[in-house]
């Protein structure tokens, strides 16, 4: 076949192949270039650029910063560890039980996913604030204890947290390799006497091993990147992490280099984490799917239904419901602590937010424009890489789909780091530009868009498209006009949710805003830092509003299941 | 208990809405005449600030761009170890973008005028100043532009007045365990000071002394009011009296407390960044600076006016009767790094 292709691609694709050359540079810029700028100036000398190694020492040269590195880790391990313990019976039960409530649970996790999560940490510091939380007052009024029941300022309360706004990412991951078992597996073990937990624990669960696995990482590696939670309930709380200790070394003077040399074991550690995978995996085998395509019941579970109902319900009241339902009381508060009354009702939050603010209405047209132009930007490539990858029209195709998806296990703010060290400065100088940020988002979420760009390409048979080239067309006209077209769907999906992600990104803008290119997480994050949490909740809940409307409009273009479908 | 009424409160909103108004409508002094058309040409001015909260900082903006139509007011605050932090990153990046910038640290002006970064320029306004804030510079490299006075506060509900502590020692007494709230001097410009004063004052084991008590670090020395107001802690630490004010002044039962010692009284400069892209808009915001206008609109949110001629805000105690202590510029610029290299340490953020 590709004998066949190779005349033909010599003679037509003159023009193209330059595009081609277009589209390794560009992934070289957005990809390799800050990666490799951030391993070159760890070994640098400020100032002299000279070569040495004294950006480790001082790096890993104090206990504290030791210190932070093992928070991070542990917090890591411990947040994806719980949002596999919340995800996964929700998975099951929506994927192959009778369990009611399965549109509510469906609503619960997408409002989770689309919540950014220091925006929870908020809520929940006003939830579950030592003293002045409202589930610990409630509790002392009800009981009369002392002591308060929940703490948000502790190192399981921050992991908490994190898991509930993370846990939907291992749910999607499960459910959709849930949904691919078929149920003779498990009629297998129920005929050889297995109960319906005993072959869920044997059977059903370890089918879906990988994916739980694959959540636990991807979700590890999420928070190890995360800056929001960590500065807003993490200093309270005493705990130094690694991006809150990134942070210090841009303080004055800016000590790149020593920031540089503390984030490259995040990446060795990522790809550690990747290569257990792998070994983990190997030596098992996990087909579900066979050429059989067999039937898929649901298991009736009789009253226990209701139980897995009811963990669904505490998860959707706890990570979405209780947090929104304060978010929203405090931001028509005139004092939050003040609680439910006419009194204290105020719309000077809102006006404040909205009209009296000389940034706010700036930062939402930065927040809206930054997100479409890197999707766009993102989409754009993706589906380019993605079709020379499936089309197999290069020699080195596998290495481009390689470069899409690196950017998905380097941390967020690691990925900043690179993109200040390689493009803030001279010769380019974009520091304080849009396009700094919009290179950045657009390399971050890059992945995300092609992981969908290349599940719907595998879909569409190339027979379409040589039909439309045997009758004159170019190859990138037949792109055009058959290819994407017949792709139309999966690219608007992942241009939506490339769109929400990069909407509410924090750690990745933090260092690479200038004083016009706030985005509203940015903004965000600035009015926390003074405590004024009824002013951070009205401009959350009109963050939130944004994201809703993308949503929506996402629903009604793509399908309901577009956040979380994963091909 | 010092509460405003509905009708003070309108009064005093009509007042200054008239006086703002009139400020905004004054005519233009000589000085601002000379600059208005090339900082018009130029159009806007960034405003890295770390002294006034949010909300007065963009009610300072407002009022800016009110009395100078034409020219706008970028405002970028933060606290102030976040605004230079920002400063020094486009210093790192060799890109221009802050044409003022206004720190609480006031250390940050000696470090920034030695390593020649800052424009030379004195505000005709500022002979009008308050006289101690008159001359911060004798070479005129910065302006003081802003009295912030530091102190502690209690919530009324959940610490009575006999039992609130009185000095800035009372709060190392073991009985303050798990009730206090305090900034970060990481974060807060004035958080520095108040520990670099606090470390002359009482030696160098107060901080681990204070630590002893487990307070709530927060970033901003706003950021206290806030747990106050929720009833999370009952006493803050070093506290704005503005941000306290203010927070009075909507219902919070907060009281201030002015510490037997004396306040923290945070005498802080505004300059002009050498390499501005907006000079003469920038030299335009130092005349308003220093000017009423600015303490007029900043005096609405309780913060202190820095000039003779516009009335103190309501609620704070006058200057001349409390005791001032602070750090000189040149202590501030050695000791802040020092000492809050020390507070990460003992605090392990």
């Amino acid at each position: 076949m590709s004998a066949a292709l190779r005349p033909s691609r010599l003679r037509l694709l003159e023009p193209v192949m330059l595009l081609w050359l277009a589209l390794i540079a560009a992934l070289l810029v957005l990809v390799a270039g800050p990666l490799l700028k951030m391993v070159l100036v760890s070994f640098e000398m400020q100032e002299t650029g000279e070569f040495t190694f004294q950006n480790y020492l001082t790096a890993y040269g104090r206990q504290r910063y030791l210190d932070a590195l093992r928070n991070s880790l542990l917090l890591g391990a411990l947040a994806a560890a719980m949002s596999v313990v919340i995800a996964v019976p929700m998975a099951w039960a929506v994927s192959r039980t009778d369990m009611p409530g399965k549109g509510f649970t469906w609503a619960m996790v997408l409002a989770a996913f689309v919540m950014p999560p220091y925006l929870g940490a908020i809520g929940w510091i006003l939830l579950a604030g030592p003293n002045s939380g409202w589930i610990n007052v409630t509790w002392r009024a009800l009981t009369g204890a002392t002591e308060p029941l929940v703490n948000v300022y502790t190192f399981t309360g921050m992991a908490f947290v994190i898991a509930l706004h993370s846990f939907p990412l291992v749910f999607i991951f499960v459910k959709s390799a849930l949904d691919l078992i078929s149920s003779e597996m498990e009629d297998a073990a129920n005929i050889l006497g297995g109960g319906t937990w005993t072959t869920m624990r044997r059977v059903t669960l370890p089918l879906v091993w990988p994916s739980i696995l694959g959540g636990f990482i991807l979700i590890f590696l999420e928070t190890i990147a995360l800056f929001g939670t960590p500065a807003i309930i993490g200093i309270p709380a005493r705990i130094n992490v690694v991006t809150t200790q990134l942070w210090q070394f841009f303080e004055d003077p800016v000590r790149v280099e020593v920031a540089a040399a503390y984030a490259i074991p995040l990446l060795l550690i990522t790809v550690g984490l990747i290569a257990v995978q792998k070994l983990m995996l190997a030596r098992k085998g996990f087909v579900s799917q066979t050429g059989k395509g067999g039937e898929r019941r649901e298991v009736k579970l009789g009253p226990w239904r209701w139980v897995l109902f009811g963990w669904c319900l505490t998860v959707g009241l706890l990570a979405v419901v209780k947090p929104l339902l304060v978010l929203l009381q405090a931001s028509f508060a005139k004092a939050w602590g003040r609680g439910f009354s006419l009194d204290n009702l105020t719309l000077r939050n809102y006006r404040f937010i909205l009209f009296e603010h000389d940034m706010a209405p700036q930062s939402v047209w930065n927040t809206v424009w930054f997100s479409a132009a890197s999707a766009t930007i993102a989409v754009i490539l993706a589906l380019l890489v993605a079709y020379i990858v499936i089309r197999r029209l290069m020699r080195f195709a596998d290495a481009l789909g390689f470069l899409a998806m690196a950017p998905f296990v380097i941390p967020g703010i690691v990925m900043a780091i690179g993109f200040y060290a390689a493009y803030a400065g001279p010769p380019l100088s974009l520091y304080g530009s849009g396009l700094l940020i919009i290179l950045a988002f657009a390399a971050r979420f890059l992945p995300i868009a092609y992981a969908s760009s290349q599940a719907a390409m595998r879909a569409v048979h190339p027979e379409m498209e040589e039909a439309a080239r045997i009758l004159g067309s170019g190859r990138l006209h037949a792109i055009r006009k058959v290819t994407a077209p017949l792709l139309k769907t999966s690219l608007l999906g992942g241009w939506l949710v490339v769109f929400i992600v990069a909407s509410r990104e924090l750690s990745a803008a933090i260092f690479l805003v200038g004083p016009r290119t706030r985005t509203m997480s940015v903004l965000l994050y600035d009015l926390t830092e003074q405590g004024n949490f009824e002013v951070v909740a009205a401009f959350g809940g009109v963050l939130l509003v944004i994201t809703m409307v993308i949503v929506g409009i996402g629903m009604k273009l793509v399908g309901r299941d577009f956040m979380l479908r994963r091909e | 208990m010092f509460l405003i009424d509905r009708r003070q409160m309108l009064a005093l909103a009509a007042w200054s809405a008239a006086a703002t108004k009139a400020w905004a409508q004054s005519p233009l002094t000589t000085a601002e005449h000379a600059l208005y058309d090339a900082a018009r040409r130029e159009g806007e001015i960034t405003w890295y600030s770390g002294q006034y909260s949010a909300d007065a900082s963009e009610a300072a903006g407002r009022a800016f761009t009110a009395r100078y139509p034409g020219v706008r007011c970028n405002v970028v605050r933060s606290t102030s170890q976040v605004a230079f932090q920002r400063l020094s990153q486009d210093q790192r990046a060799g890109v221009a973008q802050c044409d003022v910038f206004s720190s609480t640290n006031g250390g940050h002006y000696i470090q920034l005028k030695r390593q020649n970064r800052l424009m030379q320029f004195r505000p005709a306004s500022a002979d009008g100043l308050l006289p101690m804030l008159r001359q911060a510079d004798p070479d005129n490299y910065f302006q003081s532009s802003f009295l912030g006075i530091y102190l502690m506060a209690h919530n009324t509900r959940l610490v009575s007045e006999a039992d609130a502590p009185q000095s800035w020692t009372d709060i190392l007494d073991p009985k303050w365990r798990d009730k206090l709230a305090v900034g970060h001097p990481g974060f807060s410009g004035a958080i520095g000071l108040w520990a670099l004063q606090m470390r002359t004052m009482f030696g160098p084991d107060y901080l681990r002394r204070f630590e002893r008590n487990k307070p709530q670090v927060g970033r901003s020395s706003i950021d206290p009011v806030t747990m106050m107001n929720a009833g999370e802690r009952g006493v803050g630490v070093a506290v704005p009296s503005a941000s306290t004010l203010f927070a009075m002044s909507r219902g919070n039962p907060l009281k201030l407390i002015y510490p037997t010692e004396g306040v923290i009284a945070a005498l802080s400069p505004s300059a002009i960044i050498r390499n501005a892209p907006h000079p003469n808009a920038a030299k335009l915001f130092m005349e308003f600076t220093c000017g009423p206008a600015l303490s007029i609109a900043v005096r609405e949110l309780f913060n202190e006016s820095i000039r003779p001629d516009v009335q103190p805000p309501e609620g704070s105690r006058p200057l001349d009767q409390v005791r001032m202590l602070a750090p000189s510029l040149e202590e501030a610029e050695r000791g802040v790094p020092e000492v809050r290299e020390q507070w990460r340490e003992i605090f392990g953020v």
